[in-house]
């Protein structure tokens, strides 16, 4: 098991493929909400978990450092740093929808297309598919080779940045 | 791993985004405001967006109020809701006219109804912005007296008004 772990965690190709997924993923997610950021408001405070003066604020950023991450990602700049900021959101992801799941809260999940408010999603799926998604991230993150497919190795940007 | 390096960079990448955020919410006519109203006991929710269809000016705060507009019986109810809903409730002698199908029914509407006829909008309470939508196509359209009812049918049926 041990063995089997350790060659997926140094498998390029896997790794390649799995910020790939984790990319294109997060960038489809943000596009609706940025589109219509009003929508994916009000899918927050559906949750009823946030506080009120919160929630416009999450509805303005979230998008946004989906889409960072995402493209930073896909085209290789700081890629163990993105899948950081990724996986940080996959578990607050995760732990929301836990909660409301427990608590027998019924929410729209908004989580790709806001224009299904009103549509009540099963917390169920989106939780197994955050799960699997945040262990493709956990093999970004701790994937130790020379990763395939970046467009420079921009961390020497930050010996600059001092 | 080098945990300062790590740090500088999702700094930098949280940076861009929080930056970017900004500014496209600010230039986008999507945008909207950094706090929004999320107290239904203040009125109808929103984002408070800038392509907003709230004019509070329209809104009936007190169901009492809506009572007394009902019992004048000069205005009509006019309900925003999906025709489903409409006919598993709605405020008695209301009208429907959802506002998802509102292009393909104004028209009967308009063949109906006097551009004077004092009009009431509502849908399902301070949740839903259906009424206040409804309320300004029937304004575009010319209907020049019409206020928005915001507790909606839930608000009607909880007094114990007269629905069906």
């Amino acid at each position: 098991m041990n063995n089997l772990m350790k060659t997926a965690l140094a498998n390029r190709w896997l790794e390649f493929a799995a910020r790939w997924i984790l990319g294109i993923t997060f960038i489809y997610a943000s596009y609706d909400k940025i589109l219509a950021p009003a929508d994916f408001a009000k899918i927050i405070y559906g949750y009823d978990l946030f506080p009120h003066d919160f929630i416009n604020l999450i509805a303005i950023f979230l998008p946004f450092i989906e889409l960072i991450s995402g493209l930073a990602l896909i085209v290789g700049i700081y890629p163990r740093s993105a899948v950081l900021i990724i996986n940080g959101m996959l578990l607050a992801f995760i732990l929301v929808l836990s909660i409301n799941l427990i608590r027998g809260h019924e929410f729209d999940c908004g989580c790709f297309s806001v224009k299904k408010a009103g549509y009540l999603s099963s917390a169920e799926p989106m939780l197994i598919r955050d799960i699997i998604y945040l262990i493709l991230g956990l093999q970004v993150l701790l994937f130790s080779g020379i990763r395939k497919g970046c467009i420079g190795r921009l961390s020497q940007l930050s010996f600059y940045l001092g | 791993m080098d945990y300062k390096k790590l740090t500088k960079e999702i700094t930098l990448l949280l940076g861009v985004s929080v930056g970017l955020a900004l500014i496209v919410n600010y230039f986008s006519p999507a945008g909207i405001a950094l706090i929004g109203q999320w107290d239904t006991s203040q009125g109808v929710i929103t984002a408070r967006a800038k392509n907003d269809v709230f004019i509070e000016a329209l809104e009936i705060e007190d169901v009492r109020i809506a009572k007394q507009v009902y019992d004048s019986g000069k205005a009509l109810f006019v309900d925003a809701r999906s025709r489903e809903d409409y006919e598993d409730g709605h405020i008695r002698g209301a009208a429907s006219l959802p506002v998802g199908q509102f292009d393909e029914l104004i028209g009967t509407f308009i063949d109906q109804h006097s551009p004077d006829q004092p009009i009431v909008t509502y849908c399902s309470g301070r949740t839903c912005e259906d009424s206040h939508n409804l309320a300004q196509l029937l304004l575009d359209f010319g209907f020049n007296n019409v206020k928005v009812f915001i507790d909606g049918f839930p608000g009607w049926e909880a007094e114990g008004y007269p629905i069906e």
